[in-house]
């Protein structure tokens, strides 16, 4: 009449009651193919992506803009490939902080961890920034009023209203709280829809003649290589990883899905689909649009690039602009919430392994949920955002330009922890490809633009043209990333040397079978 | 197999938790059942769209059941060696529906839970969760007050009894958990009365009702102890509760409300109100409920 079932590696005299669901208690063959692709747009967020993205994207590359998002996604592809692979491999244990530290040791691997933790909580600060903006857009278009939209320019108001955001957002993540299945499928579809209409009316314009500075489509704009130079190309590159990221997702939903073998593929490629009909129309209609000068509304304008959507909404889509409103803050609001998960628990798992101070690994008893390392995150996404503010001439740019970095940094470590893990069970060709070529290649790729972008990052009009003594804020604010990170490692190493040692966590191979505990 | 009389407890490692424990030690004690103590954790899903979400969650998962076991240990360690306890990790989309599964699974008796949250003076404040299986759950449920302590004996149980329909299933309910205890039984009705009047013909009415109560109850019972009954009166149901004396060494019963379904909860609005004004344990029982036996 009890189905207990003694669980593996459990305490024993404990069962582990599972009931419908799977050993780990995942909903075992709950999800569908549309499931599973609302889920995978969902976690892009198109319509934040974009109006963060785009300005950036074409102040690098012009009008070659469609052609960098379709070269963009090859990197995060083959990264993701090899990222299955390791999923597949351990599919109980292993981040990219883990992973990275079971192949390359712990020092490589502490740094992937925070290169990870480092990107998310600046794209918390980013969704916090634009969520802000849209905020005060909205009040402006509900009240008929423009002034309010005026308010996110003053410094006070807007670091406090992210500070609003930002504690709502840390909060609910704190409580366990998830966006319930209807509440994702009405996001999704409001956003496809809200764009598609934003694409449709700037076309219309076009066609009317009363387009801000229409020109015309160019069947050139879809050739990548027509890229002015290389550093402008790996710019690009680096921004087109931020508008993919978050597709890898669906890669890794296995169990969960109806079927297994193909769900999760399926909905990858068509998840996939869906972004880049989306994105490559939303590109074209815009430059259409407002071409790539630096007018009022041009998408060289510096002072719209961050949040482009914000500006554009309104001579687009007329009185229809408020629906734009909404789409962005819907997905950036949901967005900011559900991204707390990933840094948090990866400070949480660090916390563990003694590469964090034992207290990021303090989980509530209450409420199940990583209590000190959310706290934390938030805490430090908006004193970077606050610092940035203040800082920088255009912060959101400058942010979305760092995070494209730091992306390709954590997932260019992962790439090559998978290359190296599975460097002694490299059997047929399927193997050699998938867990060899793929992230040998992407891990390159990634190399490759993040030491150019680094590189040229130094020069003062690199983003929004903010500089620090003559050098670029963009590089500063990497380079303080990447240093406090040092520093803040070699403090732990100092204080708690037991994971540096290998204590926690040994390097291993596929074959190997290092122990993770 | 026959089946081990056994109360899920809804485990968590926090005070509450720790109340829970309390009130399953005392429930155990005097009904010789056993513990389920039962850790519900969220089932992890990769359906959260955070765009590293899936990325950093199998680690944390791991880490989330070893802390998880961990607690259950600790909750394990404070039952006493006289009260038998397993301990049960369970996933489920809410903690309601994973103690729910687990008193099915179980085939247990009642269900055990904190009800208090930041209730004033001792008193209860019902919690989410508690909350949910009081309008949910087919089995009784038992809710600890606030920093509960169990007595190494409980000596009595109130019935709060009304006069509405459905009383009978109380009784009989009360009947099985009593049968073969040594524990005293007293049955009390609240009568709402207005300050300053007198109400003599529902006080009379009342007692009338508790003179038939007692008669059904007294051909059936099989426990072993004395049988009292009272009419409490004040100006509001809490004021009625406050009028009555309570020991430390006593759990209240009542009913659910007419609202439920046959077989499940549903707390009536007096019942809701008696909660606030409690400083015993309370058993909410269902109304339609299949009367089991302890054996």
């Amino acid at each position: 009449m009890t189905s207990q079932s003694p669980s593996s590696g459990t305490t024993p005299g404990t069962s582990t009651l599972t009931g419908g669901l799977s050993e780990k208690g995942l909903s075992a063959g709950s999800i569908g193919l549309l499931g599973a692709t609302v889920i995978g747009i969902s976690c892009i967020a198109p319509a934040y992506t974009l109006t963060a993205s785009l300005g950036p994207t074409v102040a690098a590359v012009g009008t070659q803009m469609p052609g960098i998002f379709l070269v963009g996604f090859i990197p995060m592809l083959l990264v993701a490939l090899g990222y299955r692979e390791l999923n597949n491999a351990m599919p109980d244990a292993g981040t990219s902080f883990t992973w990275a530290t079971r192949a390359f040791g712990p020092w490589l691997g502490w740094m992937g961890g925070w290169g990870l933790i480092v990107a998310t909580v600046v794209v918390l600060s980013n969704l916090a920034g634009v969520a802000v903006d849209f905020f005060y857009l909205m009040l402006a278009q509900l009240f008929g009023n423009p002034g309010l939209a005026d308010l996110t320019n003053n410094v006070i108001i807007n670091v406090l209203t992210c500070l609003v955001f930002m504690v709502a957002a840390a909060y609910i993540s704190y409580r366990g709280m998830e966006t319930t299945k209807a509440v994702q499928y009405v996001l999704v579809a409001f956003q496809l829809i809200v764009l598609v209409w934003f694409s449709v009316a700037a076309l219309t314009q076009v066609a009317e003649g009363t387009a801000f500075d229409a020109i015309a489509l160019n069947a050139d704009w879809f050739n990548p290589f027509l890229t002015p130079s290389f550093s402008a190309f790996a710019a690009g590159v680096s921004l087109s990883i931020f508008i993919f990221w978050g597709w890898d997702v669906t890669l890794t939903m296995n169990e969960e899905t109806k079927n297994p073998k193909t769900t999760p593929g399926r909905a990858a490629t068509l998840t996939v689909g869906i972004i880049f009909a989306l994105y490559i129309l939303v590109a074209v209609a815009t430059l259409m649009f407002s071409g790539i000068g630096t007018g009022e509304f041009g998408l060289g304008n510096e002072e719209i690039q961050g949040n482009v959507f914000a500006a554009l909404a309104g001579p687009v889509m007329g009185p229809f602009a408020i629906l734009m409103s909404l789409a962005v803050l819907s997905s950036s609001a949901a967005s900011l919430q559900s991204t707390f998960v990933g840094p948090a628990r990866t400070m949480l798992s660090m916390g563990h392994y003694q590469a964090f101070p034992k207290r990021f690994a303090s989980i509530s008893p209450r409420y199940k949920s990583p209590a000190f390392a959310t706290v934390m995150a938030g805490t430090v996404a908006w004193g970077f955002y606050a610092v940035m503010r203040v800082l920088s001439t255009d912060v959101l740019t400058d942010t979305i330009l760092t995070l494209g970095m730091m992306i390709c940094f954590y997932y260019g470590v992962t790439a090559f922890a998978c290359v190296w893990y599975f460097r002694d069970s490299l059997r047929g060709p399927r193997a050699i490809l998938l867990k060899l070529l793929a992230p040998l290649v992407g891990g390159v790729i990634l190399l490759v633009i993040f030491a150019t972008t680094l590189y040229d990052s130094m020069n003062p009009d690199y983003g929004s043209g903010s500089n620090i003594g003559g050098v670029g804020l963009v590089f500063i604010l990497a380079m303080v990333l990447f240093i406090g990170g040092i520093v803040l490692m070699l403090v732990q190493r100092r204080v708690n040397p037991a994971f540096f040692q290998g204590k926690t966590l040994t390097k291993g191979s596929s074959t190997e079978h290092g122990h993770v505990k | 197999m026959t089946r081990v009389p056994n109360y899920v407890v809804a485990y968590e490692a926090t005070e509450r938790g720790n109340d829970t424990i309390e009130l399953g030690v005392a429930l155990a004690r005097l009904t010789r059942s056993e513990l389920r103590l039962c850790l519900v954790l969220p089932h992890h899903s990769s359906t959260v769209p955070a765009r590293v979400g899936a990325v950093s969650s199998p680690d944390y998962q791991a880490l989330l059941e070893a802390q998880s076991l961990e607690w259950l240990e600790q909750g394990l360690a404070r039952v006493p060696a006289d009260v038998v306890a397993t301990t049960h990790l369970l996933y489920a989309e809410s903690t309601t529906e994973g103690l729910l599964q687990a008193a099915r699974t179980f085939d247990s008796d009642r269900i055990v839970v904190g009800a208090s949250r930041r209730g004033l003076m001792n008193r209860f404040t019902i919690g989410s969760v508690a909350n949910a299986l009081l309008h949910s759950s087919p089995v009784p449920v038992a809710l600890a007050p606030r920093g509960y302590q169990a007595p190494a004996q409980l000596t009595r149980i109130t019935c709060a009894i009304g006069t509405r329909p459905g009383w009978r299933a109380l009784l009989d309910s009360l009947l099985a958990f009593s049968e073969d205890l040594t524990v005293d039984l007293r049955f009390v009705t609240l009568v709402e009365v207005d300050a300053g009047r007198r109400h003599p013909t529902e006080e009379s009415a009342s007692q009338s009702h508790l003179a038939e109560v007692l008669e059904y109850f007294h051909s059936r019972s099989k426990a072993h102890g004395a049988i009292s009954t009272e009419v409490a009166s004040g100006h509001s149901v809490e004021a009625a509760v406050e009028a009555l004396d309570w020991q430390p060494t006593e759990v209240a019963f009542v009913g659910s409300s007419r609202l439920a379904q046959p077989t499940t909860i549903f707390l009536g609005i007096t019942a809701h109100r008696m909660l606030h004004a409690l400083p015993v344990p309370l058993i909410v029982v269902p109304t339609g409920t299949d009367a089991r036996k302890p054996h």
